[in-house]
């Protein structure tokens, strides 16, 4: 789209060929060309495959990481883990009997208040 | 361009966040000497998950459902006083990454026992307890999908047990 002041500047042939809308010829020494977009599209292939190779890489670092099981036997390993549940509960029990205490020692202290 | 680099820098960022697990505590100190460590794999709770429920002899509450629940499971416990400051220090700082809340906390003449969970209002992602008593220092962590209220009675129950 053609500003006023460009339109402004046309000859008087060149508005009747625009009216006409016939073609105008492009000069033989003209050197212009369209936005280069192969380096967009060459960056965006190894982008792409970087993040393939990070994924990748992401995978066999996480297979390779892996531990080996403590138990081969689900029974032995659900027993240790039932266990260790105990034990977690184990000290729920002493967090709540900590509550308790200071429940007591606070109703004391209200009492004699 | 620049949403090329910023995909590439999202890309590396899930990676480091992925990093940071019970796991790679695990995996630190499960080979040093003085260290006393179990781990429970995602293949071996689908092996738990086909077998029958199970009701242990001295246990009156029944972890079943949780247990199934759950795909991974570390303990790495420690009574060496190096490798347990360690290793208290590096669950504290796991801690701070991830997405836990503080469930419970009791301290005593110098032992301190915290207890934190993630996830949501009805699932519990992942849950950590460690507990630390003078040069001796517990961690226990799972990973799961684990209804919240179904946990939080299953421990109260066996507490009271």
């Amino acid at each position: 789209m053609k500003s006023i002041q460009e339109i402004s500047k046309l000859s008087v042939e060149d508005l009747q060929r625009i009216g006409a809308d016939e073609s105008i010829p492009v000069p033989q020494d003209l050197k212009v060309s369209l936005p280069e977009r192969r380096n967009v599209r060459v960056l965006s292939s190894i982008a792409a495959a970087a993040v393939v190779v990070i994924g990748l890489g992401w995978f066999g670092f996480d297979r390779l990481s892996q531990p080996k099981d403590t138990f081969s036997d689900p029974y032995l390993a659900y027993a240790a883990v039932e266990q260790a549940l105990m034990k977690v509960s184990k000290n729920v029990n002493t967090a709540a009997d900590r509550v308790a205490e200071s429940e007591e020692i606070i109703n004391k202290v209200n009492y004699w208040k | 361009m620049k949403k090329i680099f910023a995909i590439m820098v999202l890309a590396l960022v899930s990676v480091a966040a992925l990093a940071q697990s019970g796991r790679d505590i695990y995996n630190k100190y499960s080979d040093e000497a003085g260290v006393s460590s179990v781990y429970v794999s995602p293949a071996m709770f689908r092996l738990i998950g086909k077998i029958p429920d199970i009701q242990m002899e001295d246990s009156q509450v029944n972890f079943s459902s949780i247990i199934k629940s759950m795909s991974g499971f570390y303990i790495v416990n420690s009574e060496n006083p190096d490798i347990a400051d360690m290793l208290y220090t590096d669950v504290k700082k796991f801690i701070q990454k991830g997405d836990f809340e503080l469930l419970m906390e009791a301290k005593e003449d110098g032992q301190v026992m915290r207890m934190y969970t993630a996830g949501d209002d009805k699932t519990v992602t992942s849950f950590v307890m460690i507990n630390k008593e003078e040069s001796e220092v517990s961690f226990i962590a799972f990973d799961g999908k684990m209804n919240r209220e179904e946990l939080e009675v299953i421990i109260a129950e066996a507490a009271a047990d």
